[in-house]
């Protein structure tokens, strides 16, 4: 199946849509331009976008966001909801990292108060916030007993033992915990992969950035998330480390059990899933969103350590640096939520993979400083590059189950990154553009080669021209530290 | 029962190699037994997160898995390795495995290694998962075996 030619229709400037072939109960729907969809060359995932489509209960389309790349079963930068009473829940529909997601800091300093000193800033958050393979130690070591705590309330227990504030959870996804949270749904070995992890960033293409806003689109969403030029912000982007990994893992072995038990027929073994209504579903339900929570534990966690870092390498006070919360979004979950499609409205359970949320003004669960403007919607670039703050719209609610794109997505493997840095050092590059980079792992910044991205401009650009998620500002890195 | 030995270079070029994928670790290993397809993947796995020469081999584990066919029971045995990394920073630089015949395969491993030490270990990727991904593994007429795995990074 995955080595048929996909037919792409073109709808408009900025969606192509797959028509129903084969077992697709749905069409496949996939936002980017002629030169992203060009990118994605022999890459199978516009297969998998087909593939989804087959599931049971998946309503109106499997969608794809314009940073869609392959991924195990679901592709990287996709959309796909389910009716609660017909549909699915799928482990591959959400991913290995579960509430993998990114966290976005303003604070009070412009460019100016941090000329010079990013060398040492970097360094300290080098040293204070735990990152590479198999990082650990941010913390003492839980017990079962606390980490049961912890995934049952998430953001909650950091600030309840002092990591933040109590008015962060109000500015992050869900308030920071998923309801659902069962301990008795997990392993004892997600226990033991979890104790000792939390406030740690790991490796790979997970991040901590201090930058700069150096443009606003729309001024008047930038003022409500308190952004303006010049301002110093910090981005967070990692998720729930080995506890999420042991999560999917455990529960990728029952759903394959289930889907046959189920009679789901499935084109792809990795698309295993569950009836919504099933056990297994709710097991599984109740296991994702305990590592979810520990996912917005460990971003809470992480703020306060970079805070300190912060603190400590500029020689200021909490007042000076005037660090809050932007906002904190999953992009690889799924959640039970409410939409109106084709006149009427249910219940869905929205798997995003490598997608973010994007609600729209007047939503319920945004924030009150928020609910004029629309959520904010934080897409991480490559590290020479830029980030983005755009927002949720009543497009995003109407076309793609109020969702959108969630980075710039990969085009280079690992290794021809690897190899294409080979006598360059990217450290000295990145310095050139004026960029003070560290990393724990030696291949990390070959591997994470700007050029091993696309260019997050684009992706931006077509969610924006589509209405989907509008720009609100672009965020330069000054300094980054990387896993 | 196949014989221990360190895993140098020389074998390292033999056992695996690396395939073309967008953003993860396909690995395509080879074994001239099944024991040594199981030894060969363990290998790859520890070269990808560590340079195989700074680990000295001063204490050993046990890891055993199965699966009914030796791609899934290959998956579940990476996977347990991997379990011993993440949970103990135990990383090898030598294993000795034994298979029992018959089915499920049974496989059961001997590591040996050391844990962790970020003094001198140079660490190269974190290897998140042993997926199910593209998963296989053939048996050549003259008893050798391949295999492909992928490892989410």
């Amino acid at each position: 199946m995955c080595e048929m030619d996909t037919t792409l229709v073109r709808v408009d400037e900025f969606i192509w849509e797959i028509p129903p072939s084969g077992g697709m109960r749905v069409p496949g729907r996939i936002y980017a331009d002629a030169a992203l969809l060009d990118a994605l060359g022999s890459d199978q995932s516009l297969s998998q976008v087909r593939n989804v489509a087959h599931l049971p209960g998946i309503r109106r389309y499997s969608l794809a966001m314009p940073d869609i790349h392959f991924g195990y079963g679901f592709p990287i930068g996709g959309v796909a909801a389910f009716g609660v009473d017909d549909g699915v829940v799928s482990p591959g529909g959400v991913g290995y990292d579960i509430n993998c997601g990114v966290r976005l800091l303003a604070t009070d300093l412009t460019r100016a108060d941090v000329e010079g000193t990013m060398k040492r800033v970097v360094d300290q958050v080098f040293r204070d916030v735990p990152s590479g393979v198999g990082s650990h130690g941010a913390i003492h070591k839980l017990d079962r007993a606390e980490l049961t705590r912890l995934v049952v309330q998430g953001a909650a227990w950091a600030v309840e033992h002092g990591f933040g504030h109590p008015r962060n959870l109000d500015h992050t996804e869900s308030a920071g915990a998923l309801h659902g949270a069962d301990p008795d749904a997990l392993s004892d070995r997600a226990f033991q992969r979890g104790l000792d992890q939390v406030g740690t960033l790991g490796s790979g293409n997970h991040f901590l950035e201090i930058q700069v806003v150096d443009e606003i689109f729309d001024p008047i969403a930038a003022g409500a998330f308190g952004l303006f030029e010049g301002q110093i912000t910090l981005m967070v982007h990692c998720g729930s480390r080995g506890f999420g990994y042991q999560v999917c893992e455990d529960y990728l072995g029952v759903m394959a059990a289930a889907a046959s038990r189920y009679g789901i027929e499935l084109p792809d073994r990795q698309l295993a899933c569950a009836p919504v209504t099933s056990p297994e579903a709710a097991r599984y339900l109740a296991a994702m969103a305990c590592a979810a929570n520990y996912a917005w534990a460990n971003r809470q966690m992480i703020m306060h350590l970079a805070e300190e870092a912060l603190l400590r390498a500029l020689s200021i006070g909490p007042k000076d640096l005037g660090l809050r919360l932007v906002y904190d979004v999953a992009h690889n979950i799924a959640k039970i939520e409410e939409h109106t499609h084709d006149g009427h409205t249910e219940l869905l359970c929205v798997h995003r993979k490598g997608a973010t949320r994007a609600f729209a003004p007047g939503h319920p669960e945004l924030p009150a400083a928020y609910r004029d403007v629309g959520q904010p919607v934080l897409i991480p670039g490559d590290m020479g590059t830029a980030s983005f703050v755009c927002k949720g719209t009543q497009a995003a609610m109407d076309q793609t189950f109020g969702s959108t794109c969630h980075g710039a997505g990969r085009v280079l493997s690992r290794a021809a990154a690897v190899k294409r840095s080979q006598g360059r050092s990217i450290e000295r590059e990145l310095a050139a553009v004026g960029v003070t980079v560290r990393s724990q792992g030696r291949k990390t910044l070959q591997e994470e080669l700007p050029e091993a991205y696309k260019d997050v401009e684009e992706v931006v650009r077509v969610m924006d021209g589509a209405g989907i998620s509008p720009r609100v500002a672009r965020l330069r890195p000054l300094g980054v530290v990387k896993g | 029962m196949e014989a221990y030995k360190r895993w140098t270079p020389a074998v390292h070029a033999a056992a695996y190699r690396v395939l073309d994928h967008p953003a993860d670790l396909w690995l395509e290993v080879s074994g001239a037994t099944l024991p040594q397809l199981f030894e060969h993947g363990l290998l790859a796995l520890y070269d990808n997160l560590v340079a195989l020469s700074t680990v000295r081999l001063t204490e050993s584990r046990t890891v055993a898995a199965q699966g009914v066919t030796a791609a899934l029971a290959l998956r579940a045995l990476l996977a347990e390795a991997l379990f011993l990394v993440d949970t103990e920073g135990f990383l090898a630089g030598g294993a000795r495995v034994t298979v029992e015949a018959g089915l499920p395969i049974a496989v059961r491993a001997e590591l040996y290694g050391e844990p962790l030490d970020r003094e001198r270990h140079e660490l190269l990727a974190e290897v998140k998962a042993v997926t199910y991904h593209r998963l296989q593994a053939e048996a050549h007429p003259d008893g050798s075996w391949r295999a492909a795995v992928l490892l989410d990074v």
